[in-house]
């Protein structure tokens, strides 16, 4: 097979709309990278979220339009992007997002490619055409460097909300439409429900402002509420407090939970375990409240203060 | 059905450290256990054998004494134990260990159903579900949260992708990846334990298997690891309030408003 020289990135799509893990990537590929940027899109006839994606300025979007594709499954996709390489060529690389859908299509397309792939991926660079990939392990207490130097494309999943996605204003991005791509349906895969749950909870990694409680902050729940309706931020906790009946898992924060990039993070009673503090590297400003003044999370934070957490909201509740 | 269950071995922990004088991860004085999405994984594969009958064997790839894991899985109810050890398999990645997996599935032949965990606590990378599928050209469902069967070839599945909800009918053969919210794991009983030591626990090398040696081991893996570092998290300045809230609170209502921190965005 021919080989293009060309960075590749799915389009990951939720219900109606992109995935911003996506405009992430796109990003972060043009930072890191000479090489253009092709996004992949697979949508129904009737969408057009290549008007979209384009704002952030790759060099081309390949665009799939078939209704069946649309919502399919991870054989199905994974055979189609299979069959965009056999019709376009092997790109350098193929990044996806390390959502629950690109962790699964990813890897079924690497063992169809026989090539290397790097999940959940925190950080990438070049060396030249090498694609350098840093990865967790050990549940985030051990980072790994990784590099498939003889196989081609180099892929890897990403994790959202690692990488700022930028529009760019320039409109050169070249948009190439496939109706003729073969791929297998999987027969055996019925999807009978396809649907957001009717309670949806304010979406944390999107947040512009989140009061994240820990277990020395649990207690303090009504003035942490009444903080969070002043500024209009979401809820989050860590870990420890989905146990309890008024937190759920959509609540967590962390290595485990969400990665989150607020403008502004206020943490209270949060002791700032490696499993938390992955999960915040992006908030542009961190305070954090805790009667420890060792505790580990004041090191990750811009502003610090020593005490507890109800004389703190309370005062802060006043002056706000 | 006859059921595979994939299982690995993990350090019981995932609290380790680089020790400064190797530069490996310093693994001394850890034991290993099940993985614990693979206790979902077998419990799924047991609850599934009690409605509809059949046979769960458990397969691990890994050193001999991943022997100890599977011996687990036989006393927890697994009806046999497969265990694939070989000098030939050491250092694989996901693709290499796939493919060893896939051909020892391909060996036992006429599975129907294959479950894994969503991801090993070491590794971390959940690929090894959807790589064995494609190498047995099964389908694949991963992340499954609530598995029924519907007939002795279809099961009723329940997940999440993100936060869509998912409702599927599969049709075997089939490879499913398990959450810790699927079939929830049950203590071993010591009847069990005791009647464990009966069953069959066998080993296959390289040579039980028509395997490429090519694909095997380090020189089958893509993926090369060349740096292992301890995760060096950003330090911020840390500045501390006033330690009086009220002045601290007054402190931070100034910061806050002059960086702007407090606007709307659109
Ligand atoms: C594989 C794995 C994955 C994990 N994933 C996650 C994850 O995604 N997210 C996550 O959060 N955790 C995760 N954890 C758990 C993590 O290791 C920690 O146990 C957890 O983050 C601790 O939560 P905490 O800070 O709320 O509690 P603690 O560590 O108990 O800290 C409480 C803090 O509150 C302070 N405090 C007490 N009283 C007050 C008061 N009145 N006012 C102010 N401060 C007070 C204390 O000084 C202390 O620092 C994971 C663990 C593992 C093993
Ligand atoms: N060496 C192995 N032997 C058997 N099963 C494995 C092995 N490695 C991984 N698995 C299975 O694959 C799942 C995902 O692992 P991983 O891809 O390493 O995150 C695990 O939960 C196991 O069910």
């Amino acid at each position: 097979m021919t080989d293009i020289r060309e960075n590749w990135i799915f389009a990951e799509k939720s219900i109606n709309k992109i995935n911003s893990a996506t405009f992430q990537l796109i990003t972060k590929m043009k930072s890191i990278s000479e090489i253009p940027v092709t996004v992949v899109l697979l949508e129904s006839q009737a969408d057009s979220f290549e008007n979209e994606i384009k704002q952030y300025g790759p060099d081309k979007i390949l665009t799939v339009k078939d209704d069946e594709l649309d919502k399919a499954d991870d054989v199905s996709v994974a055979s189609a992007l299979s069959g965009l390489i056999d019709k376009f060529g092997t790109p350098i690389s193929f990044i996806f997002a390390a959502t629950t859908f690109g962790r699964s299509v990813a890897p079924r397309l690497q063992a169809k490619l026989l090539t290397g792939l790097t999940a959940d991926c925190l950080d990438l660079s070049f060396e030249d055409d090498l694609l350098v990939q840093t990865k967790p392990s050990y549940g985030d207490n051990i980072m790994c460097e990784i590099v498939i130097p003889d196989f081609k494309p180099q892929m890897a999943t990403v994790r959202p909300n690692i990488f700022k996605a930028e529009k760019v204003f320039d409109d050169t991005t070249k948009i190439v439409e496939i109706n003729d791509l073969n791929w297998d349906k999987d027969a055996n895969i019925q999807i009978t429900t396809h649907v957001l749950p009717a309670k949806t909870d304010e979406n944390l990694a999107t947040a512009d402002r989140i009061v994240a409680l820990g277990r020395g902050g649990k207690q303090d729940l009504n003035n942490a509420n009444e903080l969070a309706n002043k500024i209009n931020a979401t809820v989050g906790v860590t870990r420890p407090l989905t146990d309890m009946d008024e937190f759920d898992q959509s609540q967590q924060i962390g290595q485990s939970g969400e990665t989150v990039a607020p403008d502004l993070l206020i943490n209270l009673g949060v002791s700032g375990s490696v499993q938390f503090t992955a999960g915040i590297e992006n908030a542009n400003t961190i305070v954090s409240v805790n009667t420890d003044k060792h505790a580990p999370i004041f090191k990750q934070s811009d502003y610090c203060f020593n005490g507890s957490s109800e004389d703190f909201l309370k005062a802060l509740n006043k002056v706000l | 059905m006859k059921i595979v269950v994939g299982l690995k071995q993990v350090p019981e922990t995932t609290n380790v450290k680089i020790n400064e004088k190797t530069k490996n991860i310093d693994r001394r004085g850890v034991s290993g256990v099940i993985n614990k999405y693979d206790r979902n994984a077998l419990q799924t594969a047991l609850d599934i054998r009690d409605v509809v009958g059949g046979t769960v064997i458990a397969m691990s790839m890994g050193p001999n004494d991943f022997a100890v894991s599977l011996q687990e899985a036989l006393s927890l109810g697994a009806d046999e134990a497969v265990l694939l050890s070989d000098r030939a398999f050491g250092g694989a990645d996901t693709l290499a260990t796939g493919y060893v997996l896939a051909e020892a599935i391909k060996k036992i032949g006429g599975v129907d159903l294959v479950i894994m965990g969503q991801q090993s606590v070491d590794a971390d990378t959940g690929q090894m579900g959807p790589i064995v599928a494609e190498m047995l050209g099964i389908s694949q469902v991963t992340y499954a949260d609530e598995i029924q069967p519907k007939s002795d070839n279809e099961l009723r599945i329940k997940r999440y992708d993100d936060n869509i909800e998912q409702e599927i009918i599969a049709k075997t053969p089939l490879m499913l990846t398990t959450t810790g919210n699927a079939g929830k794991p049950e203590y071993v009983n010591v009847v069990e334990i005791k009647n464990s030591f009966e069953k069959p626990l066998t080993t296959w090398t390289s040579k039980d298997m028509p395997v490429d040696s090519n694909r095997l081991g380090q020189s089958g893996s893509p993926t090369v690891v060349r740096r292992i570092m301890s995760p060096e998290p950003k330090e911020r300045a840390g500045k501390m309030l006033s330690t009086d809230a009220t002045k601290a609170a007054e402190e931070l209502a100034g910061i806050l408003h002059e960086e702007n921190l407090l606007a709307e965005e659109d």
